[in-house]
């Protein structure tokens, strides 16, 4: 069969309704590489032979590159370009240094650019910048980073081992967009002002002041920026032949002329002063779009909106507008465009933004607005960025309901993410409660909580926890409790081919072999779960101390509240809300194994602790009707089998109530519970042994808060059932965290559930799938991922490549465009669709 | 027979969970083993024996051999074409299948208590309860069981979920008494108005079907509580599919059963049940036999709108031939969720 005549068999969603502008803008997006302009990293440097302009801690938690971060350090020195120093440079404090250079790089060096017919400006933002350090700043981190006990070292040695990943990573917080709208920079930079001159004159000389200093720095750069676009704008208006195109550069140039600087007052002025604001903080932490987060853009735009609309702005142009903004935050991923067309599946992303969602008692807050941010998702999908998630409870209206089911069924899933608030919210109120600070969140303002990357819940405007920052495997607590806290396997190290030897990096639990009972096993599990998170405690501290002292972002801090109050920076213990999470990683599997452990050695006595053992060690190869055991007839979590349930409710908080204990030193960061498994579970299945599931080494583990591949053999309702269980259920006396509801996990947890597109072929069955998510909203998750695909379609999709290439599917709370992504995940979400095989 | 409630038992061949084409909303339903009637076409066929049955999966066998050494008949055995079961022996006691490592051998028919059912369908009770969905009591036949069913559909009621009730009417009035009180929602199956035609394809008479159907049309117009009456007809090729029983069913429903019935449903001919017949070592007839195609059903449909029915609640059902592929794959318009 030739590839045309494929091409038709099924329908893929293609953008709608755009205007020539934007897609002239859309389609020069997806042309990519061959574009000639692009936002790639541009690197800059003091000119100093110390000089490093790349910040290696932000990737501690993407494993790929670890192989790189040597590489990228010395090939981002050589070919940054020199910025000529201010004269004092060198006697300012560090954050001084970093905010002059960033607003220096920026306002005087990256050039502006406005893409035809762009309604907003703002282009190039993506930079690695020097970091600003004198030669003996550079000699002390060096320290921290390199040798065997370094932070890079331990960092690689506990992924090698298969027990996760942990670093201070950029973004992953909704900055106070809401305020700089409301009284611009100049009331920012004012308030800095007036906070630093009322300090006495020794707390200016101290860091406190010089923090101040640098975030006055920081906040003169929109400002500067701003007047560089609006004399751009001016001049390409003077040049321009198209009188309604002069129009718009010249509307564009006033918009600049007050915002960011002044508070906005029209919706276009809005979005501009959103727009800047929001790239500058990715120019500031040097890393692209790493879910720094928009918050609630429904309702703190809309008052904007109202009044663009009551003046005489026309709703699609309010629409097309909202499209520039959309076609700039994908510029995110130009940041090396000549590394891999491969736009998705290694980009973690997230510049998320919420819609509607719950206001204050229980009230809906979808406005106009909304919806129209609807249509603009609607009209561009298939687009990645900025991401969508809707917040969804009780009293969401039908109208809102029907129109995103209408959404789902014309796209290959969900073109957004769905959060739940009365559970997400619970999670929000136990974190409060856990950490005392209930004048922070209470159940006056937990409405207003928000998402960020991908449905990571904080609060707004003053909040960093850090929501990708530890991702921890949970089964290797199952692991070390087999073997007495040994690896079950032997490291070999992919260089040099050599394997490591055994030793005991665990707790010492005992030989599981002389284990008598089940309750023996679940105490040395327990041991060596309280080691996991301490180990990873121990990792985190050490680059978010290297962080802490050496990679302010001054105009960062200007964005979150508490920094100012206290003269300490975002990195530092600046944000009046600051948590780190521990993504509980391979939960199910975690979860099944146990089960398994306790079903084939101890209930049904199938065999030996020793013969599991060692059939884990075997890769399972000999032992192939244990395996199937262990597969087949071993309970499993995520069919609503409240047995299975109560095990996995088990493990949630044994781990949970255990991450609440710590705190880092340097920062002073308490530790959080979430369940966000980013695409670590495909990873790091070729890096942990067999498990006691039945899982080989080499298949996939299980992801966020999903059952295993496969093992939901009761269908969405069970497994929607399941996981709501596995976070706390609902108190059977109506008094949980909020409401009746509870949650263990305040970040939240993903869930992905794929569904057959013929569920949603008529309005009968629309309906059904509407009375799906209101029943999720009272039995499930925090957050729910809809896949909406065929198996042959996706198998069609597998074979003519060149036709799908605009079939979007969502892994883990990102989008991939299925056919970029490796074969292993193409087949695993092929095997996921299947909701009744196993 | 025990029939104190709590130590009632059924077989059961499968609960599914968020069945759509079973009624109204999201249901949960419970596919009670045997059937009174003897369909040559019957998607179902595991479902037709009363008794419990066993069944050899053959992509999930991993060949162990575990099922012929636990086997207490010796009715298992190894054959290059995989484990034959000698279903003359076989009692259908279910331990081999208790013992496979990787459930390749499947028991089909298990026995549950009442309250062990009920407490898993009023697991799904949120999902209900925002669509008007609930329990769908189908088979087999459940009437069939029907002391079972009516205690099952009665505990349901209590709590406040939503009862459908799947039947082909080949049953005793005294069963119909016990189901109709406590069901929401009668799917009443008239397949063949031709006598001879239905007792050549179904194995049986359809006199007590018409009867039956003509005694519950007269319960729901003398008894004041609500109960909807859907009809359904399997569109076979051959057998069923005919402009003239559809025409004839069309007329009978309209002149005889008239506003009682709330929709009329053709449901196209499905072949996925091929790999059933196989595994139960049943010859079908309709092995061979492809899918409907689109353009069929569409004048078919047309045919029973133009009958005296209401065209309002006609719908067609089911999975329809593609067209323009060589092999024959499903189309949107199949069940999401497969059917047993």
């Amino acid at each position: 069969m030739n590839e045309s005549a494929s091409a038709v068999k099924y329908k893929i969603k293609e953008p709608m309704g755009l205007s020539p502008r934007i897609t002239w803008l859309r389609d020069y997006y997806f042309e990519g590489v061959n574009r000639k302009w692009n936002n790639e990293y541009t690197v800059w440097t003091t000119g100093t032979p110390w000089d490093i302009c790349y910040e290696e801690i932000s990737y501690y938690i993407v494993p790929e590159t670890y192989t790189f971060l040597q590489t990228f350090r010395s090939s981002m020195h050589q070919i940054a370009q020199p910025v000529k120093l201010h004269d004092d440079f060198w006697k300012w404090s560090l954050p001084e240094r970093r905010a002059w250079f960033i607003r220096e790089v920026m306002v005087n060096y990256v050039p502006q650019e406005i893409l035809p017919g762009d309604l907003i400006a703002g282009a190039r933002f993506n930079l690695q910048a020097s970091r600003c350090w004198t030669k003996k700043e550079a000699k002390a981190r060096d320290r921290l980073i390199y040798g065997k006990k370094g932070a890079r070292a331990k960092m690689k040695c506990f992924h090698d081992h298969g027990y996760g990943n942990a670093g201070a990573t950029s973004g992953h917080l909704i900055p106070d967009y809401k305020k700089v709208l409301d009284i611009g920079w100049k009331g920012i930079y004012e308030d800095l002002e007036k906070k630093y001159n009322s300090m006495s004159n020794r707390e200016q000389k101290s860091g406190k002041g010089a923090q101040l200093r640098a975030m006055m720095t920081a906040a003169a750069m929109p400002r500067d920026l701003a007047a560089k676009y609006a004399a751009l704008c001016r001049r390409l208006a003077q040049r321009e032949l198209v009188p309604s195109r002069k129009e718009e550069l010249q509307q564009m140039a006033d918009n600049l002329g007050r915002v960011p600087w002044e508070p906005a007052e029209t919706f276009h002025e809005a979005v501009q002063s959103l727009w800047l604001t929001h790239m500058l903080v990715m120019s500031d932490e040097n890393y692209p779009g790493p879910g720094v987060s928009f918050g609630r853009l429904d309702q703190y735009l809309l008052p904007f909106w109202e009044h663009s609309i009551s003046n005489g702005m026309d709703r699609e142009l309010g629409k097309e507008i909202l499209k520039c903004f959309w076609i700039h935050a994908n510029t995110a991923y130009d940041a090396m465009i000549r590394v891999g067309g491969n736009q998705g599946i290694t980009a973690g992303f997230g510049q998320l933004f919420n819609l509607s969602g719950m206001g204050p008692d229980g009230t809906d807050m979808t406005n106009d607005l909304t919806y129209a941010l609807l249509e603009v998702i609607d009209e561009m999908t298939p687009i990645l960025e900025p991401k969508p998630n809707v917040r969804l409870h009780r009293n969401s209206p039908d109208e809102l309901l029907d129109k995103i089911i209408d959404m789902i069924s014309s796209s290959q899933g969900a073109p957004f993410l769905l959060n739940f608030d009365e559970r997400s919210m619970a999670g929000m109120l136990r974190e409060a409660k856990m950490a005392g600070i209930q004048h922070l969140i209470n159940e006056n303002n937990v409405h207003d909580y928000a998402s960020v990357g991908c449905l990571e819940n904080t609060m707004a405007g003053n909040d960093r926890s850090g929501t990708v920052d530890i991702n921890l495997n949970l089964l290797k607590a199952v692991e070390l409790a087999l073997t007495g806290g040994k690896d079950l396997l032997p490291f070999t190290d992919m260089m040099t081919g050599k394997p490591e030897k055994i030793y005991r990096d665990g707790a010492n639990t005992g030989d599981a072999a002389s284990f008598a009972a089940w309750e023996d096993f679940w105490k040395a599990y327990v041991t060596q779960t309280k080691l996991i998170i301490k180990k990873s405690a121990e990792l985190y501290e050490a680059s978010e101390k290297v962080r802490a002292a050496f990679s302010p972002t001054p105009y960062l801090s200007c964005l979150v509240k508490g920094c100012a109050e206290k003269g300490r920076d975002v990195t530092q213990d600046g944000p009046e809300i600051r948590f780190v999470t521990v993504e509980g990683v391979t939960f199910a599997t975690a979860v099944d194994s146990l089960l398994a452990v306790k079903y084939l050695v101890f209930d049904k006595k199938e065999c030996t602790m020793a013969e599991l053992i060692q059939a884990l060690r075997d890769n399972w190869a000999g032992h192939e009707v244990l395996q199937a055991k262990a597969k087949n007839r071993a309970p499993k979590y995520g069919r609503d089998d409240n047995y299975a349930d109560e095990m996995a409710r088990t493990v949630m908080d044994l781990w949970t109530d255990e991450t609440w204990k710590y705190t880092t030193k340097s920062t002073n960061r308490r530790f959080r519970p979430g369940m966000l498994s980013w695409n670590y579970w495909v990873g790091d299945g070729y890096i942990m042994a067999a498990s006691p599931d039945g899982r080989p080494k080499g298949q996939f583990l299980s992801n966020a808060i999903c059952p295993s591949n496969g093992a939901d053999i009761n269908g969405p309702t069970a497994n929607a059932n399941s996981a709501g269980k596995a976070l706390g259920g609902k108190a059977a006396d109506g008094k949980g965290d909020w409401n009746e509801y509870f949650s263990n996990l305040p970040n939240g947890a993903s869930h992905t559930i794929t569904f057959n597109p013929s569920l949603l072929r008529d309005q009968e069955h629309r309906k059904k799938f509407k009375a799906f998510l209101k029943g999720y909203i009272e039995n499930g998750g925090s957050a729910l991922q809809i896949n909406m695909i065929d198996a042959d379609m996706l198998r069609e999709a597998q074979k003519h490549p060149q036709n799908y290439r605009h079939l979007l599917v969502r892994v883990t709370g990102y989008n991939a465009y299925f056919t970029s992504i490796g074969r292993e995940l193409q087949d695993e979400i092929i095997a996921r669709e299947s909701h009744n095989q196993y | 027979m025990d029939t104190k409630e709590e130590n009632l038992k059924a077989t059961i061949l499968n609960i599914q969970r968020m069945s759509t084409e079973d009624g109204p909303g999201i249901r949960t339903t419970v596919f009670f083993k045997g059937c009174g009637l003897r369909c040559s076409w019957c998607h179902n066929p595991e479902s037709i024996s009363p008794k419990p049955q066993i069944q050899w999966i053959e992509n999930k066998c991993i060949g162990c051999g575990t099922c012929i050494k636990t086997c207490p008949e010796n009715a298992l055995s190894s054959t290059p074409e995989g484990i034959i079961i000698n279903r003359e022996i076989c009692t259908g006691c279910g331990i081999c299948t208790e013992e496979c490592p990787t459930t390749a051998m499947e028991l089909l028919g298990k026995f549950w208590e009442l309250n062990e059912l009920v407490e898993e369908v009023v697991k799904d009770y949120a999902y209900f309860s925002n669509s008007e969905g609930g329990i769908t009591a189908s088979g087999g036949d459940p009437v069939l069981q029907a002391h079972f069913v009516q205690a099952f559909l009665k505990k349901c009621k209590e709590r406040d979920i939503h009862t459908a009730l799947d039947t082909c009417g080949f049953c005793s009035t005294e069963a119909l008494d016990l189901l109709l009180p406590y069901t929401d929602l009668l799917l009443y199956d008239i397949k063949q108005l031709n006598p001879e035609l239905h007792e050549k394809y179904t194995g049986h008479s359809s006199q007590k079907i018409f009867k039956n159907i003509l005694y519950i049309r007269d319960y729901i117009l003398h008894k004041d509580r609500q109960l909807n009456l859907w009809i359904r007809t399997p569109l076979i090729p051959d057998a069923t599919a005919s402009a003239e029983n559809i025409k004839a069913i069309g007329n009978f429903i309209a002149s005889e059963l008239g506003d009682v019935v709330n929709r009329w449903e053709l449901c196209s001919f499905n072949n996925l049940c091929r790999d059933k017949y196989r595994r139960l070592g049943i010859d079908w007839p309709f092995n061979d036999t492809q899918l409907l195609s689109r353009e069929f059903l569409e004048n078919i449909t047309a045919i029973a709108k133009e009958t005296d029915v209401n065209p309002d609640i006609v719908y067609w059902t089911g999975a329809t031939r593609v067209e323009d592929s060589e092999d024959e794959t499903i189309t949107q318009n199949k069940n999401p969720v497969q059917a047993i």
